[in-house]
């Protein structure tokens, strides 16, 4: 990561598939992180997508995270049991350049601390 | 070997033993000569089996000495994409500079888009593994990432005039020492930098492969010129780890997922 900051780059969470991370993800601000309840889990190629149902203030906003490649996160120890509906879990990531509640998932955590696969980076 | 390889090898193959139609090796059996039988080891070194991506490898400096004075180092190999307007030292033609400024990222974002597969030309550097398969004739190179499936032809033929372009192109290959050397054409038009630079299917690829001393590290160069689009040439290195016991995932791109966009506003 500080060697692809050196020289001017973004580092995708992988491979710019479809998309282009360093284009739609914003690397030079805070990781964003966020805690909720797990109301979907995707684990199918581009990418995974977890929506997470954040409770605060009395209010619920949806966040969706998107993780590498399912491929990719099985050798990382993912599997699609990993997360189930009605857990609750942190996810930490890079937020969308176009500030909707959408991220690029770094790690996620569950709530007795444990993290799911291994991060990225 | 478990029956999972041969299988798979089987399923891959086919298309290519169609191709291979009226070459010696899809003639009728030759008998097996016991000088045959304790022939010596191939001439070549064998690229077969899983790579994974290592970004620890160095850049090979064999490999790096044959590529073409003036070509430019394109330092985005594996997770690591250049921001919008940068292209790694690639100088835009106007033609290319204009599509550029028309290219709009949120076209990315539709279904119709969301599975659209790069070429081997950013394909290849991606972070994902590749599985091959050796025969003196050809090489199948299995890429994970899009399910993307090339073929290397060993045996000096050349593309019909009516070879459709596509992602993987038409690709011919030779040894020289112990490198292998692959000139790729027929690229459908696609990414070079997935951040608005495309090539036109006119660009030629030339690919060099080699193993490490261990035989642990495969190693490549991967240059590309397309005067239509890039007034330099460009030049990758990429290199994988050999794992044992694995094989690539299939990717199956599900489009469905750019529904997920959209439900984020």
């Amino acid at each position: 990561m500080a060697l692809a900051a050196g020289l001017g780059l973004v580092l995708a969470g992988p491979a710019g598939a479809h998309h282009s991370f360093a284009v739609f993800f914003n690397t030079d601000t805070q990781l964003v992180k966020v805690t909720g309840v797990v109301r979907d889990f995707q684990f199918r190629n581009p990418h995974g997508v977890i929506t997470l149902v954040v409770t605060k203030g009395g209010g619920q906003t949806t966040w969706r995270a998107e993780t590498n490649s399912p491929s990719v996160l099985r050798r990382r120890g993912w599997t699609p049991d990993s997360l189930h509906v009605g857990d609750k879990v942190t996810l930490e990531g890079w937020p969308a350049r176009d500030g909707t509640r959408y991220i690029r998932l770094k790690s996620a955590r569950l709530a007795d601390g444990r993290l799911v696969g291994q991060p990225v980076g | 070997m478990s029956m999972r390889i041969p299988t798979l090898l089987a399923l891959i193959l086919a298309p290519a033993v169609l191709l291979t139609e009226g070459c010696s090796s899809q003639g009728p059996a030759v008998p097996v000569t016991p000088a045959a039988q304790s022939a010596p080891l191939p001439a070549h070194p064998d690229f077969s089996g899983f790579w994974n991506l290592d970004l620890k490898a160095p850049r090979d400096p064999a490999l790096m000495a044959e590529v073409a004075p003036g070509t430019v180092f394109m330092d985005d190999t594996g997770p690591v994409e250049f921001p919008a307007g940068n292209y790694g030292g690639l100088i835009p033609t106007p033609a290319a500079q204009a599509a550029i400024k028309k290219w709009n990222p949120r076209e990315q974002l539709k279904p119709e888009n969301a599975c659209r597969a790069p070429s081997i030309v950013y394909a290849l550097q991606g972070p994902f593994p590749i599985e091959i398969f050796q025969s003196d004739v050809f090489i199948v190179m299995k890429l994970e990432y899009y399910d993307l499936v090339r073929l290397i032809f060993l045996d000096g033929r050349k593309p019909e005039a009516d070879f459709p372009h596509s992602m993987t192109g038409f690709s011919s290959g030779h040894w020289e020492g112990s490198t292998l050397v692959v000139e790729t054409t027929h690229l459908e038009a696609a990414t070079l930098t997935n951040n608005g630079l495309d090539h036109s299917e006119n660009i030629k690829v030339v690919e060099r492969f080699r193993l490490s001393a261990d035989g642990q590290v495969l190693m490549a160069t991967q240059e590309y010129e397309d005067p239509a689009v890039i007034t330099n040439r460009g030049v990758r290195f990429i290199a994988w780890r050999r794992q044992a016991g694995q094989h690539v995932y299939p990717y199956e791109c599900d489009p469905a997922f750019a529904g997920n966009y959209k439900a984020g506003k």
